[in-house]
């Protein structure tokens, strides 16, 4: 279940984003994770759904996408995408490998809309357009 | 409008991880990471490394665990310093929670810190405590697929301990087929084959766990 940590780190990152870029809502939050993370779509789908209630991202959309893993051999140099879990060179055979990508948990962007008022310290302030 | 942040989501972790990992290295203390599904054997692992290990370094440790202290309990007496943490629900520790245990260690005189995680396979090999590394342990009785469908700890551990060989006959765990699989997934860690209840194979994890903290 260490989608929940994830989502409640998530969810700061998106706070902090959102006050900073003085948006009003956020409508969309795209994330990439990479395979070896093991994370389920739907389970996570889920915990953020219940974990953005009362938040600027209450009314988000979630897209995630899933990064293959990709291993660059030590020994011949190949880099290779890797979806059966057989960490072996194809090429030379060689167990040598170096992670290349795959144990990404990455926040790509949010989307969503500017608010009207510049809200600065806690105090709302009138932004004069 | 879209807002590009490309950040870790876990940078905060990270963070905190590398303050742990800083500190350490100045102070030389070795941190081992122990990660395992509950009952594998870890808390007993460390009971045999306590009773091997107390007199030829200054040990410490820290216990995660979900609720209850009975781990610590269990070790107890042996005369190290041992910190629990209780997750109070969550399924592994974090770097800030080892932070924050981190003054209750005299660290000019701590050779090593084992840290017993909370028992799980999935969820702590993605949180960065700040360790030197992990260690796996993983037992006969869970049967031997683990390689394969944990992927993640065994390609990051820098040792495997198999446990409980010795009941390897009561159960249908295939060790040629665990070998092979842990191949595999990473053909270049060394697995050690033990049994801390019956003490066998013990001589070579001690022998590793010596250097690895001698060479700290």
């Amino acid at each position: 279940m260490h989608e929940l940590k994830i989502v409640e780190e998530l969810i700061g990152i998106i706070t902090q984003v959102a006050e900073s870029e003085n948006l009003k809502k956020v409508t969309k939050v795209n994330i990439q994770f990479g395979k070896m993370i093991m994370i389920v779509p739907d389970v996570f789908q889920f915990v953020f759904e219940g974990a953005v209630k009362g938040t600027v991202a209450r009314k988000a959309r979630l897209s995630l996408e899933i990064l293959p893993i990709i291993f660059a051999c030590n020994k011949c140099k190949v880099e290779t995408e890797i979806d059966d879990l057989l960490f072996i060179c194809p090429y030379c055979g060689s167990n040598d490998l170096q992670l290349k990508q795959g144990r990404e948990i990455l926040i790509e962007s949010i989307e969503g809309e500017k608010s009207d008022c510049k809200i600065v310290k806690g105090e709302k302030q009138e932004v004069k357009n | 409008m879209e807002i590009k942040i490309r950040k870790n989501v876990l940078d905060r972790n990270k963070n905190m991880a590398n303050e742990v990992r800083s500190l350490l290295q100045e102070k030389k203390v070795l941190m081992v990471n122990i990660i395992s599904s509950p009952g594998a054997g870890k808390t007993t692992l460390l009971e045999r490394t306590l009773e091997n290990l107390k007199d030829k370094f200054k040990i410490g440790i820290i216990e995660g665990d979900i609720t209850t202290d009975r781990d610590a309990q269990r070790l107890n007496g042996h005369g190290v310093p041992i910190v629990v943490i209780n997750t109070e629900g969550g399924c592994h520790l974090d770097s800030h929670s080892i932070l924050k245990v981190l003054p209750e260690f005299n660290l000019d005189n701590t050779d090593v810190i084992f840290v017993e995680n909370v028992g799980n396979l999935v969820c702590p090999s993605h949180f960065d405590l700040g360790e030197d590394f992990k260690l796996a342990v993983v037992s006969t009785a869970e049967g031997d697929d683990k390689p394969i469908k944990y992927p993640m700890l065994f390609r990051e551990a820098k040792a495997i301990l198999l446990n409980k060989i010795d009941l390897i006959e009561y159960t249908n765990f295939n060790i040629t087929s665990f070998r092979v699989d842990l191949n595999n997934v990473n053909g270049r860690v060394p697995l050690m084959e033990i049994s801390c209840t019956k003490n066998l194979g013990m001589e070579q994890w001690y022998n590793w766990i010596y250097e690895e903290i001698s060479s700290k």
